[in-house]
């Protein structure tokens, strides 16, 4: 076989090999699909859910396929991200009440949400000892899932989510800095 | 010994993403791969076609191998289900081999060792099996008398391929 012919071989198998690797991506990112329909229908604001959630699945996809660190920051990223979307899905049709007025526990439990969910990627990146993509892919994708559940009062719940996640990652990012 | 510890880090690799090692892994698999089909279907042309399609099945899989397994038996065998597909074909088709080349001097040691990594792939899905169906299995390729005969023995052997076919799949991904 002359070295055009297996240039074209080779060719033809890389396309195989990444083709593969599509379908795999797609497949892994099934259950995140579920979970931003799940969002979707218990959310209140369906079109912020959707396009987070639609981002998330883009965003969550092209790390599985692309594998090495962003694959494996996609299940602790995820799992990071369900604590503020559940917790704001709860609370999205809570409001507590004062003498002043009633304010909606949306953005508290978005911010609360945040930081547990940035001291679970900080310990996981941690304990892995993972580089700076791992740490970047986890935060992204947490922060993506998360926001699916805190746009319940508009961009001022992505917004305590993001402080809140920065509150909680900024420490053991630190940590791992000058470890 | 040195060359399939190489494959395998390599192959473990490719499976994690790595595309820096892809045509690393595609040089050390392509020749292997083609005098091995060779040797089994002992037509280039056929040879030919049976490498190029398990070189794809190999890197199509790669992402799902697991570094535990050795490398080198994994792919034999997707080669040689290819190589039994593509005989297959040509069985249904009535066709024969036309230039059938003789296999040379070097290259049969090649061969030898290729075999020899099958026989332990066998060997080592065989030894997952249960004490009964290996000492089936060994009576029936050695074509030894057994403690039973008749529809027993069938029943017996059906069941231990049966098993082999499983303990193979699980450990190289096909049978």
């Amino acid at each position: 076989m002359d070295s055009t012919e297996l240039d074209k071989v080779t060719r033809r198998v890389r396309l195989h090999y990444e083709w593969a690797r599509v379908k795999r991506a797609l497949l892994g990112i099934l259950p995140l699909v579920v979970v931003v329909c799940a969002a979707s229908v218990l959310g209140r604001h369906h079109s912020a859910t959707e396009a987070f959630g639609a981002l998330a699945v883009v965003v969550g996809a092209a790390m599985f396929w692309y594998g090495r660190d962003p694959q494996r920051a996609v299940l602790p990223g995820v799992l990071a991200g369900f604590v503020p979307l559940v917790l704001a899905l709860c609370t999205s049709h809570m409001a507590g009440c004062s003498g002043d007025g009633c304010m909606t526990m949306c953005v508290p439990a978005c911010s609360a949400g945040g930081v547990i969910a940035g001291l679970a990627v900080a310990s996981v990146g941690n304990r892995r000892r993972a580089g700076a993509v791992f740490w970047l892919s986890a935060s992204s994708l947490a922060l993506l899932t998360g926001a699916m559940g805190c746009a319940c009062v508009g961009y001022a719940g992505v917004v305590g989510l993001g402080v809140g996640f920065a509150a909680g990652v900024v420490p053991g990012l630190l940590r791992r800095a000058f470890a | 010994m040195q060359h399939e510890d190489e494959i395998e880090a390599l192959l473990a690799r490719l499976a994690d993403g790595d595309r820096s090692v892809f045509s690393a892994v595609f040089k050390r698999l392509w020749v292997p791969m083609n005098r091995f089909c060779m040797s089994m279907l002992k037509h280039e042309a056929d040879a030919a076609d049976a490498a190029q399609q398990a070189m794809t099945k190999i890197f199509e899989r790669a992402s799902d191998y697991d570094p535990k397994r050795p490398a080198m038996p994994w792919a034999l065998a997707i080669a040689a289900w290819e190589c039994r597909t593509l005989q297959r074909k040509r069985f249904r088709r009535r066709e024969s081999p036309e230039d059938s080349a003789a296999e040379p001097a070097d290259e049969r040691a090649e061969s030898d060792l290729i075999r020899r990594d099958l026989t332990q792939a066998a060997l080592a899905a065989m030894s997952e099996l249960p004490e009964i169906d290996r000492e089936t299995l060994l009576a029936t390729f050695l074509d030894e008398a057994t403690s039973v005969d008749g529809a027993t023995l069938r029943k017996r052997r059906e069941r231990a391929i049966d098993r082999l076919r499983t303990s193979f799949r699980r450990l190289y991904g096909l049978d």
